[in-house]
């Protein structure tokens, strides 16, 4: 039973009016309010893949916990990714609320999840294999996420939005975590210098794919719809411009090198110019679950869910034994 | 799982003369465990809590959405605010000066 899979409901077109209207007027749009169905898809497909893309991206960071270089950066690495599976728990939170007026849980969205229909963040998908990618991850990664999430935090919809709000306020520990980490490998030894700069270059391609493929003449019908939905209120390639303008200068100022030689900010235009990744990548690719580390993170979190079915199994069992015994 | 886990909402005061603030909701088997999740979930740097409650969201009753739309005031209720009586202070001003009394006698004070 597919999240995805809502029933099929005849509107009135003045209901969908006034809704939309309500949109307009920059009001939020509660849980139990009433919402066009298709205004809830959108929001089951981006809460639900946001939440498991929170959780699914601690996995690449949580390898490097037991192999910090000292205990204070085991320490900081350990509460991050503890973070990260906390905002996991709110999204799902929220994604639950949405579907469970049909009937449907949290195991259906990991079902989801295990058998390809829910999709995790493109980036998760990518190895950290040394320090220098998790400190990147830290920096980078997070630095992308923080950038949407800024946006999104303006959306329509009020619990989306009140989950997002303590994750920024959460995120900006992890901004300046990631910023230490790095800095002290770029302004490190030389070794140290070339690990990140080799860092830098595998993880530049995702970086920029991070943000979607960008929208040229005609924009695809589920970004016209968010933004229509006030789910999203920026494209793609606005928030990846944003990026760009935050991040290229504090790379630069590390004394690392973008691996792109065509990148430069336009003065005439106000924009960065640089080559595009190869965006059919993540469809044929990440959006199969077959890239570099797809299958191994998601074995990991099944045999996860696996092995800990007893634990929810036996505190569901303690609870059913006292509802008994209050009966009696 | 979920089908037999239950939705908590989670409350915090500040201080014990502090108001409760809903933190968010989380799903738990029994309240114990959704007391031990509140606390690593939403208080994990916060100064410690003067107090922590769940509440199964089943025992919260909400407004319906429809009579949310009657809880917009209508802006004719300044007679509830303090700053509609302003001439009070100005009369006592005018009063004192009438009658000769001094500030030490009566001090007109601008918060009531």
């Amino acid at each position: 039973m597919s999240i995805f899979d809502l029933p099929a409901v005849r509107e009135d077109p003045e209901q969908v009016e006034a809704f939309l209207a309500r949109i307009d007027r920059g009001e939020k749009i509660e849980a139990d309010d009433w919402m066009p169905m298709d205004y809830r898809l959108q929001l089951v497909k981006l809460i639900a893949m946001h939440g498991i893309s929170e959780i699914m991206g601690a996995f690449p960071e949580k390898e490097w916990v037991p192999r910090a270089p000292t205990l204070r950066r085991r320490l900081s690495l350990m509460a991050k990714v503890q973070d990260e599976m906390g905002h996991g728990q709110l999204l799902l939170r929220v994604a639950e609320d949405l579907i469970r007026p049909f009937g449907k849980t949290r195991e259906d969205i990991l079902n989801d999840l295990y058998a390809g229909r829910l999709k995790f963040h493109n980036v998760f998908h990518m190895p950290a294999p040394t320090w220098a990618d998790a400190a990147l991850i830290g920096w980078l990664v997070d630095g992308a996420a923080i950038i949407t999430q800024k946006m999104l935090v303006q959306g329509s919809y009020a619990p989306y939005v009140r989950a997002l709000r303590r994750i920024i306020m959460e995120e900006r520990f992890h901004a300046f975590h990631g910023e230490d980490m790095s800095q002290a490998l770029g302004d490190g030894t030389p070794e140290q210098r070339k690990m990140l700069q080799e860092a830098l270059n595998r993880w530049w391609d995702a970086l920029l794919m991070f943000f979607g493929p960008p929208e040229e003449e005609q924009m695809p019908s589920n970004q016209l719809k968010n933004l229509r939905y006030r789910i999203r209120t920026k494209t793609n390639e606005e928030l990846r411009q944003e990026f760009l303008s935050k991040y290229v200068p504090q790379i630069w100022a590390l004394g690392l090198t973008v691996p792109d030689e065509t990148l430069r900010f336009d003065e005439a235009t106000g924009r960065w110019v640089y080559r595009h990744p190869d965006y059919s990548y993540l469809r044929n690719v990440i959006g199969r679950n077959r890239g570099p580390r797809s299958e191994a993170r998601l074995h990991l979190r099944r045999s996860a869910f696996e092995h800990n079915r007893w634990v929810r199994e036996a505190l569901l069992a303690r609870q059913a034994v006292q509802k008994e015994a209050a009966i009696v | 799982m979920e089908k037999d886990y239950e939705i908590y909402e989670v409350f915090s005061q500040k201080e014990p003369t502090g108001k409760y603030e809903s933190q968010f909701s989380l799903l738990a088997p029994s309240p114990e465990i959704a007391l031990a999740m509140a606390q690593e979930n939403f208080l994990r740097r916060e100064d410690p809590p003067a107090n922590l409650f769940v509440v199964n969201r089943r025992h919260i009753h909400f407004i319906s959405p429809e009579a949310r739309v009657a809880l917009r005031r209508m802006d004719n209720k300044a007679y509830r605010m303090p700053g509609y009586y302003g001439r009070v202070l100005k009369k006592w001003h005018e009063l004192k000066a009438r009658r000769g009394i001094g500030d030490r006698l009566l001090k007109v004070e601008e918060d009531g």
